[in-house]
C-alpha cells in the first residue's frame, strides 16, 4: 500500500514537471526562436501567467467565487434530483421506461442552446447558472446510481429476502450503501462539467464571474488576464474533481485497497 | 430469551416427527429459449430434527433449487414443503433458518462485526444483546480478532466463516448451506468441514447441506440424499453410520472409502445409461 501510494505520487510529480517543462519550452520556441508576433496570445510563458495571477489574484478569486459557488449549488441540487430519479426508476420498471427516453433526449440538447432559453425564462443570472449546472449534473448521477442499484448481486438480494426485508429496509441496508461507489463515479464526471456549465452561463451577458473575465480579456486584448482566467477556470474544474475524489476516500473506507491486494491472507 | 443456554443437547437425539418434510415437489421452469426444463421431478424427503443431511449431485440435478424451495426463495411448481408444521414462507418470515450461500455474500461496506450484526439489526434485537451474540458467534468460528476488519482484508475461507457466524447469529432452528465451501481449495475445505462439525455438535441445529463433492457429503452427514440430473430426482438415500466425532482419521478409514466409492459407482451407472441413449 505505501509503495503503491508513493509510486502514484511519483507519477503525478513527473507529469506535472513534464507539462510545465513542455509548456515553457513551447513558449520559448514561439517567442524567441520563431519570433512569432502573436506568441504572447498563442502560448505565453507559464511564469508570466503565474505572475499575472499573483498580481490580480483578488479579482480573479472573486470572479471564480461567483461562478464556482453557483456551480456548487447547482451541482448539489442536480445530484439530489438525479439520485431521487435513480431511486424512482429502480423502484418502478414503468417509471424507468417512461423516464429513460426523456433522459437520453435531454442529453442531446446542447447546453449552449439551452442556456439562453433558461435565462429568458428565469431572467436571473445566478438562477440560470444554478439551473444549468444542475441540468448538467443530474444525468450522470442518475445513470450511474441506477446502474449501481442494478449491479447488486442476486445472492446479496436473496440474503435480504431470507430476512424478510421490506422495500425501505432493502434500500437502506443494501441498495444505497452498495451503490455509493457508483454514485461517486457519477459525481466525479459531473463536478467539472457543472463548473464548465456555470462558466458558459457567465458568457451569456453576465456582469461578473470568471467567464466574463475570459470574454472581456479575449476581446479586449488583455492577453495576460485571458490566460490567467483560463488557468483559474481549469483549476476550478480540477479542484471540484479532487474535492469529490477526496470525499469518496473518506466516505468509502471499504474500498481503500486496490482490488488486486484484496483477500491475500491465508485462512 | 434463552441467551446462554444451548437450545439442544450436544449429541443429536432425533425426534420422530420430521423437522423438514418435502412432499412430491416438482419444479419446472422456462429456460432462456422458452423451453421447459424439469429442474426437479417428484422429490420427497424427510429431515429429522438435529440431523445433518446433504443434498448431493452433479450440476443440473436440482439440489440448489430444492434448497431454495425450502428457504422460500423459490416456489415449487407442485408439491409441498412443511417445516416444523409451518410453510416455508412462515419459516422465512419468522427467521427460522439461517442461510449460507456459495459465495460469502458479505456486505463490503460493513466490518466483520457489522456483517454478523446485520440480521440482528433487522430483527430489532436490543443493542447489548446484539453485541453479545456477535461476540459469541465470532468466537465460535474463531474470528474474534478480525471483528473490526473489512471483508476484503480476509481470505475466502475466513469470509465464509463470517457467513456461517452471521447465519447462526439469529439463533435459527435450522441451517441451510448452498455449496458453502465449493469455491475454496481442498485444504481449506477439509479444515472448514471439521470446523462445521464442531459447531454443529455444539449447537445441535438441523443442517441441510448442498454439495457436489461426494467425500464432503459423506464426511459431514448423517444421511446423504443423492440426486441425479435431467430431470432432477432423488435417486438414493444413503445412511452414513460413521462414528462421531469425525476427524482426518475418518477420511482414511475403509468404511469411508467404501461409502464414497459406492456413491460414485451409483453415478457411473446413471451416466453409463445416459451414454447409450
Amino acid at each position: 500500500m505505501p509503495v503503491a501510494e508513493r509510486s502514484r505520487r511519483l507519477v503525478v510529480l513527473v507529469w506535472l514537471v513534464a507539462v510545465i517543462a513542455a509548456w515553457e519550452l513551447g513558449a520559448f520556441l514561439l517567442a524567441d526562436v520563431f519570433h512569432d508576433a502573436m506568441a504572447a496570445s498563442k502560448l505565453p510563458f507559464l511564469h508570466d501567467i503565474a505572475a499575472t495571477i499573483a498580481k490580480n489574484w483578488p479579482s480573479l478569486l472573486e470572479a471564480a467565487g461567483v461562478t464556482f459557488s453557483k456551480a456548487a449549488i447547482g451541482f448539489g441540487l442536480g445530484a439530489l434530483f438525479g439520485y431521487l430519479l435513480a431511486v424512482l426508476m429502480s423502484v418502478s420498471r414503468i417509471a424507468e421506461s417512461i423516464a429513460f427516453p426523456y433522459l437520453i433526449v435531454s442529453q442531446m440538447i446542447p447546453v449552449l442552446g439551452l442556456a439562453p432559453i433558461i435565462f429568458t425564462l428565469v431572467r436571473d443570472m445566478n438562477a440560470s447558472r444554478i439551473v444549468i449546472a444542475a441540468y448538467i449534473t443530474f444525468f450522470p448521477v442518475a445513470a450511474s446510481t441506477l446502474s449501481g442499484f442494478k449491479s447488486v448481486d442476486e445472492e446479496k438480494r436473496q440474503l435480504m429476502r431470507s430476512y424478510a426485508a421490506t422495500m425501505p429496509v432493502l434500500y437502506l441496508k443494501l441498495l444505497v450503501p452498495f451503490s455509493v461507489p457508483y454514485l461517486f463515479a457519477g459525481l466525479k464526471i459531473a463536478a467539472p462539467l457543472s463548473v464548465t456549465a456555470s462558466i458558459l452561463v457567465d458568457m451569456l451577458g453576465s456582469k461578473n464571474g470568471i467567464g466574463v473575465k475570459l470574454l472581456y480579456a479575449l476581446y479586449g486584448g488583455a492577453k495576460d488576464i485571458f490566460w490567467a482566467s483560463v488557468l483559474t477556470s481549469a483549476a476550478m474544474g480540477v479542484f471540484s474533481y479532487l474535492f469529490i475524489a477526496q470525499a469518496e476516500k473518506v466516505l468509502v473506507p471499504w474500498r481503500k485497497s486496490l482490488p488486486s491486494s484484496a483477500g491475500g491472507q491465508s485462512a | 430469551m434463552l441467551i446462554n443456554t444451548p437450545m439442544f443437547t450436544a449429541t443429536p437425539v432425533f425426534d420422530t416427527a420430521p423437522e423438514i418434510e418435502v412432499k412430491n415437489v416438482s419444479m419446472v421452469y422456462e429456460n432462456s429459449v422458452g423451453k421447459e426444463v424439469d429442474a426437479l421431478t417428484d422429490v420427497s424427503i424427510d429431515i429429522k430434527k438435529g440431523e445433518f443431511v446433504s443434498l448431493l449431485g452433479p450440476s443440473g440435478c436440482g439440489k440448489t433449487t430444492l434448497l431454495r424451495i425450502i428457504a422460500d426463495l423459490l416456489e415449487p411448481t407442485s408439491g409441498s414443503v412443511r417445516i416444523a408444521g409451518r410453510t416455508p414462507r412462515e419459516a422465512r418470515l419468522k427467521q427460522k433458518y439461517g442461510i449460507v450461500f456459495q459465495s460469502p455474500v458479505l456486505y463490503d461496506w460493513r466490518t466483520i462485526r457489522n456483517n454478523v450484526r446485520l440480521p440482528l439489526e433487522m430483527m430489532k434485537v436490543a443493542k447489548e444483546e446484539q453485541e453479545k451474540r456477535v461476540d459469541k458467534q465470532l468466537d465460535l468460528v474463531g474470528l474474534g480478532k478480525f471483528a473490526g476488519n473489512y471483508p476484503y482484508q480476509l481470505s475466502g475461507g475466513m469470509q465464509q466463516r463470517v457467513g456461517i457466524a452471521r447465519a447462526l447469529a439469529i439463533k435459527p432452528e435450522f441451517l441451510l448451506m448452498d455449496e458453502p465451501f465449493s469455491a475454496l481449495d481442498e485444504f481449506t475445505r477439509e479444515k472448514l468441514n471439521e470446523d462445521l462439525l464442531r459447531i454443529w455438535a455444539k449447537t445441535g441445529k438441523t443442517v441441510v447441506f448442498v454439495t457436489h463433492n461426494i467425500s464432503e457429503a459423506v464426511f459431514l452427514s448423517d444421511r446423504v440424499f443423492v440426486l441425479s440430473p435431467h430431470p432432477g430426482r432423488l435417486s438414493a438415500i444413503i445412511d452414513i453410520d460413521l462414528p462421531r466425532p469425525r476427524s482426518q482419521e475418518t477420511r482414511e478409514s475403509p468404511e469411508f472409502f467404501s461409502l464414497v466409492s459406492g456413491i460414485r459407482k451409483s453415478f457411473e451407472g446413471v451416466y453409463a445409461r445416459r451414454g447409450k441413449e
